[in-house]
């Protein structure tokens, strides 16, 4: 019924939105699209499918401009593209590109990562949220009714799941758009949230906007597509309706059979040894595997296959195991090759891995090791000293599992292994699986086609995370896998965090303003004059300036980077306020906006040259330091009397440092919650996603260092007034504080979660423990130990809290 | 370049600091007028020490996701004190206060080690907290030394020669050989460079990472309790400021000599290199009369430019959102999951 619908809209087509014609794209010797032609008209829905490495995915990222084609030319709305055609032209046009890794910030929230992907003309004015929280929940709304997702939730707390739905619904809704590519869509999407999705865009087709829909599911392409593009070898083979096509018709085109390899394969009789045993919390009733066989793990992607062979290779609860296994990782990039060596290396590390940390490598016998399982897998021998990311993924691939037999482990634990591979390297493997079963070796399979089910011995069929089949012999048919997997498939409760986690958290959050209050409640209770205004005055005025330096940290902890130079940068500040602010007033705020423009130009460096920032910022520090004691070599200089009026006003009877560290939080928080505060976090987070929502990282990096440069600067200046001279040593100690205080106050080092009130409290924490101990009687040498000790306990107490969180999550 | 020499620098990136030690060489003896090995000598026995503590930063920095270890200044002052305070002396005392100021670091590594794999705090925090609890030790030591004495035979190991060739000097390559033995012919070597190209995928290979990560901090504590020990001998005496100069120092002469500051190569003779290095420079400036605050700008920038310029060609590594060779559509589901 959907291919009468189809058919209409294909045929009611205007002028194309884009047209990419005889595209080319040349990787190395690789001609990853080759003279591609493609025409993608309003109302189609493209049905994009090849097998890996066909192209698909560089055809993607030209069209969306993230990549620049070496051959042909992108006409757009009939126009031709510019030669600068990129993301933020694309984006421009309506193109927008729903990845399979998703690129959402999850430090943010779900109306926050609205207004990432399309910010318009957003103002900081307060209740600016409101429009995307609007955004949010209304396209969610119209695609998935009944999500049940906030708005104002972070993205980090909701399930994978749920993200996608978010990842969706947030690029059907960007205003303007005329055509969607969604990658693998419904790869993590329950049955009837596919099916959700699937309608949605047969509506919105029909309304004319375009889709592309890319899909390794080809059931799912005939289903969805009005026409079908399929690539192979980077080339465009075939273009037509849909109705033309099918699956078994595609495979052909990709140049796959569909005729089983093999018959259903003889099992290992003999060998009854139990090797596996698997009890709860995978499965109610024990099963035991035995030796030799090939056992699969199946069902719908993410139904806890992965954890559940996890489980195993640790040898953890419900997953025992009598003897020692192997490992071949599916995702290669992420978990399996190690990209700075050769293959021989990348192969030998199965066989050294578990041995004694001192015994000795030599080449000649690793080769004579790594010899036959190469041969095995028809691994070029000749290949073995090329570094391992020069091979193509179905050889990287067949590295990885030479790498589990050249261990001699007699469990082999295989994680969808034939993902990205091509063909005929899928068939090489599969005989040599057969191979190692039957000569006793066990393999434990977790695969995501079912066409390969056809060679295991039996099949644990998973769903929500249990075993809901276990399936031998004639009984492995691939409509009864299904059959398994779908009738749980709703059960799959998403997992939520129980009340006991919540409740932690929420616990772990607080821990900072605990801290400052215990502090105080000790001091107060010491000292009865400490709780007065002018106590708490004298008290936290060294802590202005620590406050300041924490912010300015507290920024760069944002960007998942740390800042090694930020006391000695404040130092320096305070030296030229003290020395040519001091003399000649013009000329010292000159070096000043220079001293922030280095600062600022340090952040510049480290992204384009992609440096790491500690090591940057601890080289600069020196050059700061330099400087400094350049200009004055002892301590002295005079602090401006307009510096100084700065730190001695009054107002009321209100503790003027109690004001000026309130202002300094409150200003923190503000720039925090502004559009760009949430840029800076996003970039913090995610910079892939950000540059693919057309943000520049370069930009960001630079205002980030500004905005770091200026408070830390603002430091500098308060640390001369309060001390009406200047020392460039005195910054050292507080780069140090800075960090723990940040720290303290709720930030992760990576991810870009940060907590501006946090960091201000952390800062008037540490400073207020050295009082504390004074008035405790307690000697000074304590001060460093207690706050070391504070920032650890802070830090176990919420690393433990997390671990509990994700066992539950 | 030819293809065998080109992969030789590659596998051998110390080649390039050792090459820049003997043009600065040549340098300095041209400016001086004076050709002599003597000023050579005193060079590398400074270089020395830092050198022993810099292969201890090259282990952690070699673990990778970003490692460092912080608290090695402190470390070096409180071993300074501490082996004051046990060998008092006193000759006999050396293996006292030798397993005293080991056995120091060693606590100190298996603390930093917990931290950072038992607690999942990251590294530069678990050692910048364990540094300020050490800097209160360091404080208590200082306090609790009356008159400062250094045994003879520490004395000669720090400042004596053998044959004309310091002794710290001897120490000091020994420590390096080995080290370098152990990366390049080891099965550890082989453990610590796949924890550091990616810990996930070495998992799964079978490397006993956690072993791996805490052999790394043991031993970077270890080798800075040592040098505090030798070093206050060659300084008679210990003092609070002994080890401060020595964190960015070790971490420059790491990077300076090739080890990948993002893990998973690490280089001996390049820290060893690029420890004389940074001592040369330091020398020629002094010899020209810079003030310090410039010999301060210098050795800043010279960190930033070699990590900016130099190293880039070995840091290219393989991005996943990259265009790797027909593998652009692995479904990173399983990514996203273990992220978050």
């Amino acid at each position: 019924m959907a291919d009468d619908l189809n058919t209409a809209q294909a045929d009611a087509s205007g002028t194309p939105i884009v047209s990419l014609e005889a595209i080319t794209k040349v990787y190395g010797p690789t001609r990853a699209n080759d003279g591609i032609d493609l025409e993608i008209a309003p109302g189609e829905v493209i049905g994009l499918v090849g097998g890996n490495g066909a192209g698909k995915s560089t055809l993607m990222r030209i069209l969306c401009g993230v990549e620049t084609p070496d051959a042909g030319r992108i006409m757009v709305d009939g126009s031709l593209a510019p030669p600068s055609y990129g993301a933020a032209e694309a984006q421009a046009h309506g193109i927008r590109i729903v990845h399979q890794e998703l690129s959402l910030c999850t430090n943010l929230t779900v109306a926050e990562n609205f207004f990432i992907e399309a910010p318009g003309h957003t103002r900081a004015t307060p209740g600016w949220r409101a429009p995307f929280r609007a955004r949010a929940s209304a396209a969610l709304e119209r695609v998935f009714p009944g999500h049940g997702i906030d708005p104002d939730a972070l993205v980090g707390t909701l399930t994978i799941g749920e993200r996608q739905l978010v990842e969706i619904a947030r690029a059907i809704a960007t205003p303007g758009v005329r055509l969607i590519i969604l990658d693998e869509p419904t790869s993590s999407l329950s049955a009837n949230r596919s099916a959700q999705l699937i309608s949605f865009v047969h509506d919105r087709a029909a309304e004319g906007l375009a889709f592309i829909f890319i899909s390794h599911k080809l059931k799912e392409i005939t289903e969805i597509a009005t026409s079908v593009a399929l690539l192979r070898n980077g080339q465009l083979v075939w273009r037509g309706h849909a109705n033309d096509t099918s699956a078994d018709h595609l495979i052909d085109l990709m140049g796959g059979s569909k005729q089983a390899l093999f018959d259903s394969p003889s099992g290992n009789a003999g060998l009854e040894e139990k090797v596996i045993e698997i009890g709860a919390p995978y499965s109610d009733t024990p099963i035991a595997l035995a030796r030799g066989s090939i056992i699969a793990l199946a069902g719908l992607e993410g139904s806890g296959q992965q954890p559940f062979l996890r489980a195993l290779y640790r040898n953890g609860q419900g997953a025992k195991r009598r003897l020692p296994a192997a490992f071949v990782a599916g995702d290669r990039q992420k978990e399996g090759v190690f990209p700075l060596w050769s293959v021989l290396s990348n192969i030998s590390i199965g066989r050294l891995a578990g041995r004694q940390a001192l015994a000795t490598v030599d080449r000649r016998t690793e080769l004579e090791a790594v010899e036959t399982p190469a041969a095995q897998l028809r691994l070029d021998a000749a290949r073995f000293d090329a570094p391992v990311l020069e091979l193509s993924g179905g050889n990287q691939q067949k590295a990885l599992v030479a790498r589990a037999l050249v261990g001699q482990a007699p469990l082999i634990l295989l994680d969808d292994p034939t993902r990205g591979v091509d063909i005929a390297t899928k068939q090489d493997f599969y005989q040599l699986l057969r191979r190692i079963a039957d000569a006793g070796r066990t393999i434990i399979w977790n695969t995501t086609e079912d066409a390969e089910l056809v060679f295991a011995d039996r099949v644990l069929v998973f769903a929500g995370g249990r075993i809901v089949a276990d399936l031998t012999g004639a009984n492995i048919t691939a409509s009864a896998v299904l059959a398994a997997s779908f009738a749980s498939a709703d059960k799959a409760a998403e997992t939520e965090m129980t009340p006991f986690a919540r409740i932690g958290r929420l616990l772990t959050a607080l821990l900072p303003y605990a801290s400052l209050a215990i502090v105080l409640g000790l001091m107060f209770n010491a000292n009865p004059i400490t709780a007065t205004s002018f106590g708490l005055d004298l008290l936290l005025m060294p802590a202005v300036a620590l406050s300041l330096i924490a912010v300015a940290q507290m920024f760069i902890i944002g960007g998942s980077e740390i800042d090694l130079g930020a006391g000695a940068f404040a130092a320096l500040v305070s030296v030229l306020a003290a020395t040519i602010l001091f003399d000649i007033t013009i000329f010292g705020l000159i070096a000043v906006a220079l001293a922030i423009a280095a600062y600022s130009s340090i952040g510049a460096l480290i992204q384009i040259r992609k440096i790491p920032a500690i090591v940057v910022t601890l080289g600069a520090s020196f050059i700061w330091l330099g400087i400094g004691f350049t200009i004055q070599p002892t301590p002295g200089g005079s602090a401006p009397a307009w510096a100084q009026a700065l730190v001695r006003w009054k107002l009321g009877g209100l503790p003027t440092s109690i004001l000026l560290i309130a202002g300094i939080a409150a200003v923190a928080i503000i720039i925090d919650r502004t559009p760009l505060g949430v840029v800076l976090r996003g970039f913090g987070n995610n910079t892939h996603a950000m540059r693919l929502s057309g943000w520049s990282a370069l930009r960001y990096a630079v205002i980030r260092y500004a905005i770091a440069g200026l408070f830390a600067a603002t430091a500098g200046l308060v640390l001369t007034a309060i001390n009406t001279a200047s020392d460039i040593n005195s910054g050292n100690s507080y780069t140090l504080l800075s960090v723990a205080a940040v720290v303290m106050g709720g930030a992760a080092l990576l991810g870009g979660v940060i907590s501006p009130l946090g960091a201000v409290v952390g800062a008037v924490t540490l400073t207020l423990i050295g009082a504390l101990l004074g008035m405790m009687n307690i000697p000074s040498v304590f001060n460093p130990a207690t706050q070391g000790l504070l920032l650890l306990m802070i830090l176990a107490i919420r690393s433990l809290s997390m671990r509990s969180g994700d066992e539950t999550g | 370049m030819r293809p065998q020499l080109a992969s030789f620098l590659h596998a051998n990136r110390w080649v390039w600091t050792a090459i820049a030690v003997v043009l600065l060489w040549l340098l300095l003896s041209t400016v001086t007028g004076r050709w002599s090995l003597a000023s050579l000598s005193g060079i590398v026995t400074s270089a020395s020490f830092l050198t022993l503590v810099a292969l201890g930063q090259m282990l952690v920095v070699t673990t990778g996701r970003g490692n460092i270890d912080l608290s090695v200044s402190a470390v070096m002052t409180l071993s300074a004190f501490l082996a004051l305070l046990v060998i008092q002396g006193d000759d006999g005392r050396i293996w006292i206060g030798l397993a005293a100021t080991l056995a120091l670091g060693a606590g100190i590594g298996l603390v930093n080690g917990f931290l950072v794999i038992g607690l999942r705090i990251p590294a530069i925090i678990a050692t910048l907290a364990t540094g300020y609890i050490l800097a209160t030790a360091a404080l208590m030591a200082n306090a609790a030394v009356v008159a400062p004495k250094v045994s003879p035979g520490l004395r000669w190991v720090a400042t004596g020669r053998i044959a004309g060739v310091p002794v710290i000097i001897l120490v000091t390559l020994l420590v390096v050989i080995a080290i370098a033995l152990v990366l390049r012919r080891s099965v550890f070597g082989r453990q610590l460079s796949a924890t550091g190209q990616n810990r996930t995928a070495a998992a799964l290979a079978g490397v006993p990472v956690n072993r791996v990560l805490m052999t790394a901090f043991v031993a970077s504590a270890m080798l800075a309790s040592l040098t505090g020990l030798i070093l206050g001998a060659y300084v008679g005496g210990a003092f609070l400021e002994l080890g401060q100069p020595y964190l960015l120092q070790s971490v420059a002469a790491v990077v300076l000599g090739g080890t990948l500051i993002t893990g998973g190569l690490a280089s001996a003779f390049g820290a060893f290199f690029a420890a004389i290095l940074l001592i040369l420079m330091v020398t020629i400036m002094q010899i020209m009369g810079l003030p310090r605050g410039t010999q301060d700008m210098v050795q800043g920038a010279a960190v930033i430019l070699v990590l900016a310029f130099a190293s880039r060609s070995a840091m290219t590594r393989a991005s996943p959102a990259g265009p790797a060779k027909g593998d652009g559509n692995n479904t990173n589901q399983s990514a996203a999951t273990s992220k978050s």
